[in-house]
């Protein structure tokens, strides 16, 4: 099959090229055209990891874990690679090799991955490419959230990678990643970071002809994040983004907050739930939204049976 | 005279009598009965008014002292008779009433009628209420996605201008790099031309010395 073709031809490459690798280290070597030979050894190294890559897509019909092995070894050729190119000093086509490894590390072992784009980030950060520097910590970020569950981590990448790009002047991709800050934090209850990037973000829509459709949803998260706070805060919240945005008072969300914020104060379980469950017969609640109605609504039950 | 007036008032009081009772009956009627009851009332209705005609001739024929008294009465029983002929009309539009409910349908099944079409007419409302919801439903999910697409477009336009930014870079610096090169080129082709004149004398320097030791010896 194939497969296997595929599998040997890549080792006898990554065989060929440490062999070069050895033998230009040695005196001759070096004097007699070591950069050639080096670079002749990155080629063969990124041609084994190509490879063992191509192998990877034949072997769908085995068994998962053998798969892994060629991603591993697709990274390590990759990994190679860019050593070589970091000693030969062309730092883009190594940060280049970084990231490739990188990718391939993905499927198999990620925390090799992320040191590997780690490393690229360096050095881009260097050479002072920031807008890849942050696409790449935002993957980073993402093999955070679902590969390793480290929420931590996550968000303080997602805010580098939003930091860089407000140094950028690209706004809406900042916004994207700091909205994603803010979802995280305000579940981890972090909640004046939320409030406060949710508010940011709603100002900022406010403004722009396309995006003031989504601003009236940022004021309803900020509102609720308030409201997880304390409520006197949620009320002056929602009366002023009314007075910024007279728009939002005629959207449901503005009614339902309304409602909720009575239902608080008159301590009214059922009133609360009545006034989500109507909101949610016509436009589904999220994971999100339901986390934090809930809390609220456990607010107001403990309440009541501490007046009880 | 009066005397005749009089005769003829009592007709007219008996005919009448028979005229309202006649009347009354006719909407509780129905068919052939009904039918030869119009038409009674019809000709009795010709009869008063042939007798109103008399009297009116008789009251011409009275002296005018007590005419007054005589026209005064034969107008009120005028006026009864345009009421009676109302009534009359009336109960036949009753009477048109009468075939059409036996043409549509008898007393008794109307009100089960009645009851299904209410029963339709609420599932109908509350079908259409159901479609309105639905259609609601959509259109707030329309709104969303069109926020969504709002924002993709709002982050595409970004991209494009800065690709638009870094292509002018490149341009420009594509312009400097290749006068860098004509430059290299022309240097090249200098030094190339240095090297062959110096090759040259260097020639001619050492054709000039052997020839001279030639010459020496």
């Amino acid at each position: 099959m194939d497969n296997s073709g595929k599998e040997k031809e890549a080792m006898a490459l990554v065989a060929e090229a440490d062999k070069k690798m050895k033998s230009s280290q040695s005196f001759f070597g070096a004097m007699f055209g070591g950069s050639s030979k080096t670079e002749e050894a990155c080629d063969m190294y990124v041609r084994a990891a190509n490879m063992y890559k191509m192998a990877k897509n034949w072997c769908d019909f085995q068994p998962f874990l053998t798969c892994n092995v060629f991603f591993l070894a697709a990274g390590n050729a990759f990994s190679q690679a860019a050593h070589l190119h970091l000693q030969m000093q062309s730092k883009h086509d190594a940060a280049t090799n970084f990231i490739d490894a990188g990718n391939a590390f993905k499927k198999a072992d990620p925390q090799e991955a992320i040191n590997c784009l780690n490393r690229a980030i360096e050095i881009y950060t260097d050479m002072g490419r920031f807008t890849i520097a942050a696409k790449h910590h935002i993957t980073i970020a993402e093999i955070y959230e679902t590969e390793m569950v480290d929420i931590d981590k996550a968000i303080a990448h997602y805010e580098q990678a939003a930091d860089y790009y407000k140094g950028e002047e690209s706004t809406s991709s900042a916004n994207k990643c700091l909205l994603k800050v803010a979802t995280y934090a305000a579940q981890l209850e972090q909640y004046p970071k939320a409030i406060e990037i949710y508010e940011q973000v709603g100002t900022h829509a406010m403004d722009s002809t396309l995006l003031k459709y989504s601003a009236k949803d940022h004021f309803f998260k900020a509102a609720l994040c308030h409201f997880c706070v304390d409520m006197l805060n949620a009320k002056l919240a929602v009366q002023k983004y009314e007075e910024m945005f007279p728009a939002f008072s005629d959207s449901r969300e503005c009614k339902l907050l309304k409602k909720l914020l009575d239902a608080y104060e008159e301590q009214n379980v059922e009133a609360y739930t009545d006034s989500v469950k109507e909101f949610d017969t016509i436009s589904r609640l999220d994971q999100w939204l339901t986390t934090m109605l809930l809390r609220i609504k456990k607010t107001i039950q403990d309440d009541e049976s501490d007046l009880r | 005279m009066s005397s005749d007036f009089e005769a003829y008032e009592q007709d007219f009081g008996t005919i009448t009598a028979e005229l309202t009772n006649k009347i009354g009956r006719i909407p509780k009627l129905s068919g052939e009965e009904k039918t030869q009851l119009v038409l009674n009332v019809d000709k009795q209705l010709e009869e008063v008014r042939e007798l109103l005609e008399q009297m009116d001739l008789e009251v011409r024929e009275i002296p005018i002292q007590s005419r007054a008294m005589y026209n005064s009465r034969l107008k009120s029983y005028k006026q009864e008779i345009e009421k009676l002929e109302k009534d009359f009309k009336r109960s036949r539009i009753a009477y048109s009433d009468e075939v059409r409910n036996e043409l549509l349908g008898d007393e008794a099944s109307t009100s089960e009628s009645q009851r299904a079409h209410l029963l339709d007419n609420t599932e109908k409302l509350e079908r259409s209420s159901r479609r309105l919801e639905a259609g609601y439903q959509i259109a707030v999910e329309t709104e969303q996605v069109g926020q969504e697409i709002l924002s993709n477009l709002n982050s595409d336009r970004e991209k494009i201008q800065r690709a638009r930014e870094r292509l002018r870079e490149t341009d420009a610096n594509l312009g400097k790099s290749s006068r860098i090169l004509t430059g290299m080129l022309r240097r090249i082709i200098q030094n190339r031309a240095l090297v062959f004149i110096l090759g040259a004398i260097i020639l001619l320097t050492i054709i000039l010395a052997i020839y001279f030791n030639l010459r020496g010896h």
